[in-house]
């Protein structure tokens, strides 16, 4: 009967391995394709507005309280529009997503700390 | 270790995968013996003992710790027989002159319509369709046994002209 107790106890931690193996490389990778998009995008966006000189568009906040507080929401509109708009949606998306990625990591990061030690004193006692 | 089976139950939710090894030692005893009880040989039993327990480890998420986990294990051990037994079903094969047989058959039905009526034609055809005996007395507004008896005829007419050729 040990024996047998033993080959399953194998069996699970052999699945716990490969299910935690997968968790953590599957969000690892997502992490650096969410990461890398938003640099690329980001980068892209801030590019293409510099082109376009749209930045300048902020310019009306050194001239006092006044006039900022007159032109503030025009200006912000302005900005939007001139903003390009798929490279942006893909960069907020990215964003969002990663958001979302890192709180579930961070839900989960409990739970996969003990599977880590529980993992590595099996192997560690083979 | 004095854990109670809801505290286990909870520290492996939470990622103690160590501690599962409490319920195996503490039912896989219990376990062998029942399926032992149903299966003859050592290795099924064993295979099964083991399946019974890494498909509870796989729901364990999903199980609810506030309940006892014996009742659960015989539930899984009880699937677990269902499929065994599935598995090991004798299968036959479907021998080549079965269909060719099959074809046959549905030809001579075709010619041997020949030798009925208009109405009894119809009502073997609606049967042929997937229409149950109710819904052919609706559609040609006639009493359920009537037409029971109409098509039964249609049936022997059919017959006796196939052996006939």
């Amino acid at each position: 009967m040990k024996k047998l107790e033993e080959k399953i106890i194998k069996r699970i931690y052999g699945l716990e391995t490969k299910k935690t193996t997968i968790y953590i490389v599957s969000r690892f990778f997502l992490g650096l394709i969410l990461l890398f998009s938003i640099i690329l995008s980001s980068l892209s966006v801030f590019d293409l507005l510099n082109e376009q000189h749209s930045f300048d568009l902020f310019n009306f906040f050194q001239d006092g309280f006044e006039v900022t507080k007159k032109y503030f929401f025009s200006n912000l509109y302005n900005f939007y529009q001139e903003l390009p708009q798929p490279l942006t949606y893909i960069l907020l998306t990215s964003i969002i997503i990663l958001l979302v990625l890192l709180v579930l990591i961070i839900k989960n990061s409990n739970k996969i700390k003990n599977k880590l030690i529980s993992l590595y004193k099996f192997y560690k006692n083979k | 270790m004095d854990l109670s089976e809801k505290e286990i139950i909870l520290k492996i939710k939470q990622g103690e995968i160590d501690y599962f090894a409490f319920i195996v030692k503490k039912y896989s005893t219990l376990i062998y013996r029942h399926i032992g009880t149903k299966l003859k040989k050592k290795e099924d039993i064993e295979d099964l003992v083991q399946n019974v327990f890494i498909s509870f480890y796989k729901s364990i998420d999903n199980f609810d710790h506030a309940k006892p986990i014996k009742p659960y294990l015989y539930q899984i051990v009880k699937n677990e027989l269902k499929m065994f037994y599935r598995s090991r079903k004798p299968t036959l094969s479907l021998k080549e002159e079965i269909v060719i047989e099959t074809k046959d058959e549905s030809v001579f039905v075709e010619e041997d319509l020949e030798v009925l009526n208009g109405e009894e034609k119809q009502m073997l055809l609606k049967i042929g369709e997937g229409y149950s005996y109710e819904e052919i007395a609706k559609k040609f507004k006639k009493p359920l046994n009537t037409v029971k008896s109409i098509i039964r005829r249609a049936r022997i007419k059919t017959k006796r002209n196939y052996e006939k050729t």
